[in-house]
């Protein structure tokens, strides 16, 4: 028994809401479900499990690599060729304290960036599933259904208002 | 209940004061179109153009070949003598051209992060307009310090690496500290521009043909808008929005530490961090003025992302900060005319009555005189030709703050036979390159990159409705995160 990928395209977020939910009861499980959409839709306004993020993990971990970075240009380097000036320290605080601030506010800056590249699997030129639509506010519903219910799943969303019910096409972006 | 009352809409109120009237449907969020059509109004606006927009982009092209390039080049060939510093003023006009395009490109921080963070809804349609300004705004302020450099193939000699004897730079000069911020800020302001351009970019590759394709194609990365990706994405951007704020205070008040740290009459000063800040928001604010109204006069179905309260609200910033910077330049103004230090004292009565007077009160006049004879008044503030004109004057005013900052206060030291007043030479071409540069950056710009966040738009049009409360029509927002 194979399964097929159909993609229903809503106008508006109610019904693309009330069609997961009607997925959910004819026993699609959210791990098969998939929602594309033009602008930012909350998992609490489709009914869908929270989407896990690693951006903010990676940002913390940037910010403390940059931190420790940022100790060691102002407080280690100066010791690896230490030229004692009179009457100056060789490692004073308040300036050590901009160079770690900087330091720190770069890598977690870059650490978010990069974090949303590897979350994303950015960049990613392959074929997959999408619609052009989906740019013009239309939102997007993908979902595995054995092959032979394939039929009965399309009534399903047609009869909760979907504009279109097709087999997912995956297309070169 | 008590919103049954007149200012809610009842005939008396509308009778007794009609020029409270207001059709919230003039306003963007309450006047939405489907989002196709907008992304069709973005995408025209963006490959139409006018015989006269190459015309331009051409005497741009020249002036930057010209003026930058060669003018550099020769410079870099015969030396830093064909530029006008010399003793007394060591710092020059680049360094005027740093400070200001540094505080220019404040404005795309500013607007884009804090009004994000705030949720000011009407900073919506122009947020990439003024990120975009920060990044051509900075890569200007960063050619302006190779300029200053001279030798500007050492310039390296400041990364933080060690040279062959395992010398590292000192970190403990304000140069070095300069060069970390303002490289933090480059590259933290052009990730941030990136990040939300990435659905518009996909929305652009969605509608493209030929070379554009291919050029959206690369730049979206792949982005179809699934809850992963949006999920991620508004992650990274409120963390940037939040993280990008405190770089930005950092680098304008590092800048000015550039001065503050050294005892020189007129530099030394603890509120010159602030003082700064605030002069660059200034500036950077009158600068989106000026680009928006040049945006919305220029090209294709701009009226209708960017209209009258777009420029009310950046009127009212625009004063604010006019408040704010007037109460800052005071600050730093009393306290040395007051201090009775001798050599700021001639400084200062200088400034006032010397050669240079006219652009220390032209830089009053246009700083702050200007701003608060007329941004108190609404139908100056929407009325976007004279936003411009007043965003320029600031600017002029700013460049002219800048200028008296650097080579003025330069001039005047405690050794009298030293005292020269600075004429710049090549600086002058070198100005207008980078002033030319910016332009064509962002002309190019905007026939390639979409200047209005169309998804950002269409997520507030969502959030905002028309409540109707008692007989009145009430705009609300609701909270979409």
């Amino acid at each position: 028994m194979s399964d097929t990928t159909l993609l229903a395209l809503f106008e508006d977020i109610d019904p693309a809401a009330e069609a997961i939910d009607k997925l959910h009861e004819m026993g699609v499980t959210d791990d098969r479900l998939n929602v594309i959409s033009g602008i930012p839709i909350t998992h609490k306004m489709l009914g869908r499990p929270h989407p896990w993020t690693n951006v903010s993990r990676l940002a913390l971990g940037g910010a403390v690599a940059g931190f420790f970075f940022g100790l060691f240009l102002n407080f280690g380097t100066p010791y690896l060729y230490n030229v004692p000036v009179g009457g100056q320290y060789i490692t004073p605080i308040p300036p050590g304290l901009i160079i770690v601030f900087e330091m720190t506010m770069l890598f977690a800056l870059l650490s978010t960036f990069l974090g949303v590249f590897l979350d994303s699997f950015f960049p990613n030129y392959g074929p997959m599933e999408y619609v052009g639509q989906i740019s013009d506010g239309k939102i997007g519903v993908f979902f595995k259904v054995p092959q032979e219910e394939q039929q009965q799943f399309s009534d399903a969303m047609n009869q909760m208002g979907a504009e279109s019910v097709k087999p997912a096409e995956a297309r070169q972006l | 209940m008590a919103v049954t009352s007149g200012y809610l809409g009842s005939e008396k109120a509308h009778t007794d004061h009609p020029e409270e009237e207001h059709d919230p449907r003039e306003s963007l969020m309450y006047d939405p179109l489907p989002r196709g059509v907008m992304n069709d109004m973005v995408m025209e606006s963006m490959h139409t153009t006018s015989w006269k927009f190459w015309v331009v982009l051409g005497i741009l092209a020249f002036l930057v070949a010209t003026c930058f390039f060669y003018a550099w080049g020769y410079m870099i060939a015969k030396g830093l003598g064909v530029a006008g510093v010399m003793r007394p003023s060591y710092w020059g006009v680049f360094l005027v051209n740093t400070v200001f395009w540094i505080g220019i490109s404040h404005a795309g921080t500013f607007i884009s992060a804090i009004l994000r963070v705030m949720k000011a809804e009407f900073r919506r349609p122009f947020t990439r307009a003024a990120e975009l300004m920060t990044t051509f705004g900075l890569i200007q302020a960063g050619a302006s310090i190779f300029m200053h450099l001279g030798r500007v193939w050492l310039a390296y000699w400041m990364f933080p690496i060690p040279n062959e004897r395992q010398l590292w730079p000192n970190f403990h000069s304000p140069l070095m500290w300069d060069l970390l911020a303002i490289t933090t800020y480059v590259l933290g302001s052009t990730m941030y521009l990136f990040l939300p351009l990435i659905p518009d970019l996909a929305m652009a590759r969605d509608r493209s043909t030929g070379w554009r394709k291919t050029f959206y194609r690369i730049l979206a990365l792949g982005f179809r808008g699934t809850e992963g990706e949006w999920r991620h994405l508004t992650t990274a951007m409120n963390i940037f929005a939040f993280a990008i704020i405190p770089v930005m205070f950092s680098v304008h008040t590092i800048v000015s530490w550039d001065f503050a740290m050294a005892m020189r009459p007129g530099w030394s000063s603890t509120v010159f961090g602030p003082y700064f800040v605030l002069g660059a928001l200034h500036s950077g604010m009158g600068a989106v003025a000026v680009v928006l109204v040049i945006m919305r006069s220029t090209m294709k179905h701009m009226d209708y992302f960017i209209r009258k309260e777009h420029f009310d609200g950046l009127g009212k910033l625009m004063m604010v900060v006019s408040f704010a910077y007037a109460y800052f330049f005071f600050n730093d103004y009393i306290v040395q005319w007051y201090g009775g230090d001798r050599w700021t004292d001639t400084l200062l009565h200088w400034l006032e009555e010397g050669p240079m007077a006219w652009m220390f009160f032209q830089m009053v006049g246009f700083n702050i005189v200007i701003p608060f004879l007329t941004l108190w008044n609404k139908r100056v503030r929407t009325t976007p030709w004279l936003l411009a004109i007043i965003g320029l004057l600031i600017n002029v005013g700013m460049y002219w703050e800048r200028y008296i900052i650097v080579p003025v206060t330069l001039s005047i030291n405690r050794m009298p036979f030293t005292w020269r007043l600075y004429e710049p030479r090549i600086e002058i071409f070198l100005t207008i390159g980078t002033f030319s540069m910016f332009l064509l950056f962002y002309m190019i710009a905007s026939r390639l990159i979409p200047l209005i966040p169309v998804w950002e738009v269409q997520e507030g049009q969502m959030v905002h409705t028309l409540r109707k409360v008692g007989k009145a029509q009430v705009p609300t927002v609701s909270e979409f995160e």
